[in-house]
Order: C-alpha cells, then sequence, then structure tokens
C-alpha cells in the first residue's frame, strides 16, 4: 500500500503530469472566481479538453481544478459580497463584513489558509479511507455492487436539500435519461425515436454543461454586478496568519464535517459548508461576532468546502457511487476509459487513486499560493460583470459539449436540458440527484441483470451486504417521514439544531405556475416513458418501466399537490389582499411568481442560445462566434464598443489556434459543407 | 435592560410571550422578540400594535429583532449577548428521553449556553 503511494508520487514527477495538475489548478481557479461554475462548471468544461489523453494525466487536470475551484471562489464573496459559487456564500457572512472594515486581507489569509488545510485534511480522509474500505469492497458481488447504485441515487435524492418527492422524482427522470441509447442486456435500442444520433445515448458533458452550466448563466446573465464597489484590500496578512494558527482545532473540525457531507451523496459543498458554520456557531461561547467579521466563521467553512470534494471522490472511486455532481462527472470519465470504480480500481488501478490523493494534496497548496500571488489580479477579474462573462461562457460551454461525440445534435439537447435545468432550479428542485441517476442508469442496469442471472429469485435479497444496505436505504426515508409529520403537527420547534442554509434563496418561482409546469413535465415524461417502454423485448423494458412507474407515482403525488394549493390560493379571494398586507408590513412578501423579470431575461438568454446554435449549424463555429459575441456584449451586457471588439479579436484568435494545441474539433456549419 | 423572548407560533411561544410581557411590567424594561418559529410564521401585526400600544403606555419599548444565524437556540443566543439582554423568555414542554436523544433540544441549548439568567415556561401545565 505504502509503496504504491510513493509509486504515484514519483510519477507526478513526470513533467507531463506537472503541467497538466499546474493547468487544471490554475483553470479551477479562474473558474471557481465566476459566480455560478464551481466544480460542476469547472469539471463539465475541463472534461471535454482529456478526451484524447491517457488517464494519469486526464485525472491530474480535473483533480487539480476540482482540489482549488473553493478557494478562490472566496475572493468575491468577500471582496463584492457576492460569492462565486453557493457554498462561498457562507464565507459572505463573515469575510464580507470584515472586508468592510477595512480588512478584507485578513480575511482572505484565513480563508486561502483553510482551503489549503481543507484540501490537505480531505485527501488524507481520502487515503485512509483506501485501507479502511478495501476489505468491504472487495466482499461486494454484484448484488452489493446493484444495492450501491440504487443507494446512491436514493440518497442523493433524499439527502438533497428541500422536497424529497421533488428529489426522487429528479433522481428517476434522471435514470430514465440515463437509458436513452442502446440497452446494455439486449443491444436493442430505447427511446431513440428511430434516431441513429440517441443510439450512441446522451453525452454526459452535454447533460451536465446543459442542466447546470446554461442554466446557471442564464439564471445570472441579469445580473449586471459592477455597480456595486469594490473593496480595497487593507491590511492584516499577519494578523490572519495568527489568527489561522490559534483556530486550528476549527479548520479540522471543519474539515471532518467536509469531509463526511462529501461522502453522503446529495449533501454537496453548500450543506457542508452550512453546517459546518453551523458548527462553529453552536461550539463558540461569544456568538456576538458571527456575522459581523468572527474569524472562526470563516476558518471552518472554508476549510469544510474544500475537503468535501475529497470526500466526494471517497464513495466515487470506493463504491462507484457518487458523492457529488462533479464526482459523478468524474465517475463518467471513469468509466469512458473502462476504468470501473469499486472492486476493479482498488485491485488493478490502485496507482490511480493515489495519484488522485496527491494531485489534490498538491493542487491544494498550489492553489492557495497562487491565491496569495495574484490575489490582486484575482481581485479585479472579481469586478467584470457576469453577462459579459457569460458571453464568452457560451460559446466555451457549446464548443466543449460538441467534443463528445461531434455532432450538432448535442448542442440542441444541452440548450433544451438548459432550459429544462432552469425550470428545476427555479422551482426548487435539486439537480444533484437528476445527474447522478443519470450517470448511474446504465450500472444499475447491468448489475440488475447479473444478479437476477447469477441468483434464484430473491435470494440475492438475503445477502448480509445488501441487507445492510436496503437498511440504509430505508432508514433516511422513515427518518424523513418523521420530520415531515412532525413539521405538520408543528411539534418540531426544539429539534435542535438547525444547520440548514436559509430556505427558499435560490427556488423564487416555487408554488407558481413554472412549478405546476415543471410537475407536469416530469408527469408526461414518465408517461411517455412507460408507453414507449411497452414496445422493448422483456428484459430491456423491465428496469425502464419499474422506473418510470415508480415516476409517475411520484410525480403525480407532485401534480396533486400543486393542484391543490392552486385551488387553495384561489377560494378565499376575500382574505387575501389582508393577508397579503399583513404580510407586507412584516417583510415577508408572498410568493406571486407569474411572469417574472428574472424569467423573461432566463428566456431571452436562451433564445440567444439558441441564435448562436442555429448559427453555427448555418456557418460554422467561427462566425457564428463573431456574431454572437459583440451582439451579445453589446445589446444584453451593454460593454463598450472597445471591449466588444477586443473581447472577440481575443477569443476568434484563441478559437482559432485551439485545434492545434489541443485535440479540439470545431463545429463547421451548413454552409462549410457546400464549400 | 431588556427582556428577550423567544417567539413562535405554537403553545411554548404563547406561553413564553405572556410570561415575557408580565416579566418586562415586572422589571420595567423593554421587549424584544426573537422569532424562532420555522417558516415565517411571525405574530400578527395586529396583534404586534396591540401589544406596542400596551407597552408604551408604561414608558416601554417593544423591538423586533433577527439573526442570520440558521439554528433557533443561536440565534436567541446571539442577540441576547449582543443587547446585554437582562433575561431570556423561552417556552418549553414535555420531552420523552429517546425525543431528546434523537432530535437534540432547542431550549436545553438555550439554558446551557446563554450567559444571562433565562426563563423556562411550561406550556402543558398540569
Amino acid at each position: 500500500m505504502l509503496d504504491s503511494a510513493m509509486a504515484a508520487l514519483a510519477s507526478l514527477a513526470d513533467p507531463s503530469l506537472l503541467i497538466m495538475l499546474l493547468i487544471g489548478t490554475v483553470a479551477g481557479l479562474i473558474m471557481g472566481l465566476i459566480p455560478g461554475l464551481g466544480g460542476t462548471g469547472a469539471v463539465a468544461i475541463l472534461l471535454p479538453i482529456t478526451f484524447g489523453m491517457e488517464p494519469p494525466q486526464a485525472l491530474a487536470l480535473l483533480i487539480g481544478a476540482l482540489a482549488v475551484v473553493h478557494t478562490s471562489d472566496t475572493v468575491s464573496a468577500v471582496l463584492l459580497g457576492a460569492p462565486g459559487s453557493a457554498s462561498a456564500s457562507v464565507t459572505m457572512l463573515d469575510g464580507y463584513a470584515m472586508a468592510k472594515k477595512g480588512q478584507a486581507a485578513r480575511a482572505l489569509t484565513l480563508a486561502f489558509l483553510s482551503s489549503m488545510a481543507g484540501g490537505i485534511i480531505g485527501a488524507v480522509g481520502l487515503t485512509l479511507a483506501i485501507p479502511l474500505a478495501r476489505p468491504l469492497v472487495l466482499s461486494f458481488a454484484s448484488p452489493e455492487l446493484f444495492m450501491l447504485t440504487v443507494l446512491g441515487v436514493s440518497l442523493a435524492a433524499v439527502l438533497s436539500r428541500g422536497n424529497i418527492i421533488k428529489g426522487v422524482s429528479a433522481g428517476l427522470l434522471g435514470l430514465i435519461l440515463g437509458m436513452v441509447g442502446t440497452s446494455p442486456t439486449t443491444a436493442e435500442e430505447r427511446f431513440t425515436f428511430g434516431s441513429l444520433f440517441l443510439g450512441d445515448g446522451l453525452s454526459l458533458v452535454a447533460v451536465a454543461l446543459g442542466i447546470f452550466g446554461l442554466a446557471e448563466i442564464a439564471s445570472r446573465a441579469s445580473q449586471r454586478r459592477g455597480e456595486k464597489q469594490t473593496i480595497s484590500l487593507g491590511g492584516g496578512w499577519g494578523q490572519g496568519i495568527r489568527e489561522w494558527l490559534t483556530h486550528w482545532t476549527q479548520v479540522i473540525r471543519g474539515a471532518l464535517i467536509g469531509i463526511w457531507a462529501g461522502v453522503l451523496p446529495g449533501v454537496g459543498a453548500t450543506a457542508g459548508t452550512w453546517m459546518a458554520y453551523g458548527q462553529a456557531v453552536a461550539t463558540a461561547k461569544d456568538k456576538r461576532q458571527f456575522g459581523k467579521g468572527d474569524p472562526r466563521g470563516i476558518v471552518g467553512p472554508e476549510s469544510a468546502n474544500n475537503s468535501v470534494e475529497a470526500g466526494d471522490l471517497i464513495p466515487t472511486l470506493l463504491f462507484g457511487i457518487p458523492g457529488g455532481v462533479p464526482s459523478a462527472m468524474l465517475l463518467g470519465m471513469l468509466l469512458t476509459y473502462g476504468i470501473q470504480p469499486g472492486p476493479s480500481i482498488i485491485t488493478e488501478h490502485l496507482d490511480l487513486m493515489y495519484l488522485i490523493v496527491w494531485s489534490f494534496a498538491i493542487a491544494s497548496i498550489l492553489g492557495a499560493l497562487l491565491c496569495f500571488l495574484s490575489v490582486k489580479q484575482l481581485a479585479k477579474l472579481t469586478k467584470v460583470p457576469f453577462a459579459v462573462l457569460a458571453a464568452g461562457l457560451v460559446a466555451i460551454m457549446l464548443l466543449g459539449s460538441f467534443q463528445e461525440g461531434g455532432q450538432l445534435g448535442d448542442l440542441w439537447i444541452m440548450i433544451i436540458l438548459g432550459v429544462f435545468g432552469w425550470l428545476l432550479k427555479s422551482t426548487g428542485f435539486p439537480r444533484a440527484p437528476f445527474l447522478i441517476g443519470f450517470v448511474l442508469a446504465i450500472p444499475l442496469e447491468r448489475y440488475y441483470f447479473l444478479t437476477d442471472s447469477l441468483y434464484e429469485g430473491f435470494d440475492w435479497m438475503a445477502r448480509p451486504g445488501v441487507m445492510v444496505f436496503l437498511a440504509i436505504l430505508i432508514l433516511p426515508m422513515i427518518w424523513a417521514l418523521i420530520k415531515f409529520i412532525r413539521a405538520r403537527r408543528h411539534t418540531n420547534l426544539d429539534d435542535g439544531h438547525r444547520d440548514e442554509q436559509p430556505e427558499d434563496d435560490e427556488a423564487p418561482l416555487k408554488n407558481s405556475t413554472w412549478s405546476l409546469t415543471a410537475s407536469g413535465i416530469f408527469f408526461i415524461a414518465f408517461a411517455a416513458a412507460l408507453i414507449s417502454s411497452a414496445s422493448f423485448s422483456p428484459e430491456a423494458r423491465l428496469v425502464p418501466q419499474l422506473v418510470s412507474t415508480g415516476g409517475l407515482i411520484f410525480s403525480s403525488i407532485l401534480l396533486f399537490i400543486e393542484i391543490r394549493r392552486r385551488l387553495r390560493d384561489r377560494t378565499p379571494k376575500a382574505d387575501e389582499t389582508l393577508a397579503g398586507e399583513a404580510e407586507g408590513i412584516l417583510g415577508t412578501q408572498p410568493v406571486k411568481a407569474g411572469w417574472t423579470l428574472d424569467a423573461k431575461f432566463a428566456l431571452k438568454t436562451f433564445l440567444w442560445m439558441t441564435g448562436f446554435l442555429a448559427l453555427t449549424a448555418a456557418f460554422g463555429y467561427l462566425i457564428a462566434v463573431t456574431i454572437f459575441i459583440p451582439a451579445f456584449l453589446l445589446i444584453v451586457a451593454r460593454a463598450r464598443l472597445k471591449v466588444a471588439i477586443i473581447y472577440t479579436g481575443v477569443l476568434y484568435i484563441v478559437l482559432l489556434a485551439l485545434p492545434s494545441l489541443l485535440p479540439i474539433d470545431l463545429p463547421q456549419g451548413w454552409l462549410n459543407t457546400l464549400v | 435592560m431588556t427582556v428577550l423572548v423567544a417567539y413562535a407560533s405554537a403553545p411554548e411561544g404563547r406561553e413564553a410571550l405572556t410570561e415575557g410581557i408580565k416579566e418586562a411590567h415586572r422589571r420595567k424594561s423593554d421587549l424584544l422578540i426573537v422569532n424562532i418559529g420555522r417558516g415565517h410564521h411571525d405574530l400578527e401585526t395586529q396583534e404586534l400594535q396591540e401589544l406596542e400600544g400596551q407597552l408604551t403606555e408604561a414608558g416601554l419599548a417593544l423591538t423586533i429583532e433577527s439573526s442570520i444565524l440558521a439554528d433557533p437556540g443561536d440565534a436567541v443566543i446571539q442577540i441576547a449577548q449582543d443587547r446585554g439582554v437582562e433575561v431570556i423568555v423561552i417556552g418549553l414542554r414535555h420531552r420523552s428521553m429517546v425525543g431528546k436523544l434523537i432530535l437534540g433540544s432547542t431550549v436545553q441549548r438555550i439554558l446551557l449556553d446563554a450567559t444571562c439568567p433565562v426563563l423556562a415556561v411550561r406550556a402543558d401545565k398540569l
């Protein structure tokens, strides 16, 4: 074990690996600065670049980025009060308060150092998990592996923030989407509607970039930041280092909470960071300074959000169930290389495991160092309005998802899923179970049929491992049910610690026509899947039918709840105005979202994306970029003409040079085929 | 000086409020209400106005405050420490052993962590 760890370290001396790690780290730092991208965006954008690489190089690049995304996302949270990722909003509470007092440097020092420590502790946790889990993992056979995939999807659905029914529906729909293409058992085409292009299944990059990337851009493009004044860095570097050293217990505690949050599927960086913050507050005797610039409010959460990404990797690599969205994509990548996480990675690819560990640790240190060195430049970067960044991001994301299959169809799917992802995000559906379901769909089915062919009837259910997993599967559901009942009866006032982040801040269109539409879409999709799966052969039909039946049940509950709420809202017309007034005075506006400004803007952004894609299809990518970028910058972002020209010029040159530097193809248009 | 009432729209919260108002009159202190209920079940506007009138008559002030902290126990203690509150008034009811073991108890945490006197009133009296 130790020698493979050392061998992995020695292999990192290979310059090609080191360069990839460095590139990954720098890319991760930059993407951490861009709001809304986070680890998911970083992996999704970098994934297409790795398609032509060897597994070690690809892993070094991706892990390098993943390890440091949460190091740099603090910068804009502290300096602007606008967090680069959802998890950095915790750091904003105390970091921004500290910065307003002219101590931004102190806050950043605390944050960078804690991020570094969190990353290292996370890597140590990952290392320790390998020998601990090894005997367990090696005892797994297909029934256990099947249960693990089921567990992966359902835990993600149950533990994700928000409504469990919404989570389960999203997870099941992800499974259905993952089954599009060739069935793993009978090699017949499913849900392809006769299309050859859908026969390969949907591209992971296109799905991830659509559901998360484009959706994020659309919901944020309306923010023309930059009116906000930036705070100068101020002093306090030395003070920050000293305080960080005195709060070392908080660093370790935060990191451990982060690892735990990472191990649980569906509990991502955001929830883990809030847990760490809650823990820091709860254990502090003097709570006065929290929210006003308490160093403990920065140290714990910052350490946690880096270690979450390492914790995520533990179940991903050892059990093959992704702990979070970025690691779900990493899992997808490993599967394309033919590396099966779970038992086989421990026996055959142990060197890769340790390579990941070392890359994570080194990238954490490198990331913090780079942040310290370039903090002034980073601070300038945070001033760029999001709409200006969005133009380039759309171009890059579309190019990225083109790489996997080299087909324009992937891009259309990506935009459609982008609209869907935006709808999910704004109506309070968790998106993590959706993507985890998408990735696990094929392994789930394959393990099920292996189990079914190796065991008589339900004999496999009696295996001790399977029973343990069944218990793990059922307990959280019972727990959630108890909590739900207590909440209904209002007897949960005294239920102890609440770490959850403030609710509803991310779902502005909850309980509106929009969420009714979303539930409707779910219902129709499941119904359609059920109907069209009737024509498959019995073997290919079983799993899709089970999933879509389950989906139908859950989505009809959703529809029922939505419709009942609407009916209830409609009847007491007379009281409504009174209640509305009363609530208005108390500062809690009732949710009345129809065609809101944000929704209009988001849909307009999607129209822009569609326009861009149409241009690409007609004239090719390069011409589309030269038209789309300046138009978007001038009309939507309202940038100056000079900025637009330089921006477009630079991007054009980079894109022109890119295919010769990296294995990347630019989409050709209909016009190019004529010439 | 101030009396802090941890309010929620439940029997415990109502009990704490009644006792808190008495306490404010007794001590001739201002009243500070912290809403700790899940969701936004705050006091009705009408009731608040009545209460404010009643307190102003006695020459006392009414404030409502909230905290950025998600945990109600932490929020109450933070505000109490920040304002230098004289006494915290909380309502409680019977908790079974298992209930306390599995679900924890906000009241217990306020009692143990508070740096000022705490007045606890039972909502489910005999």
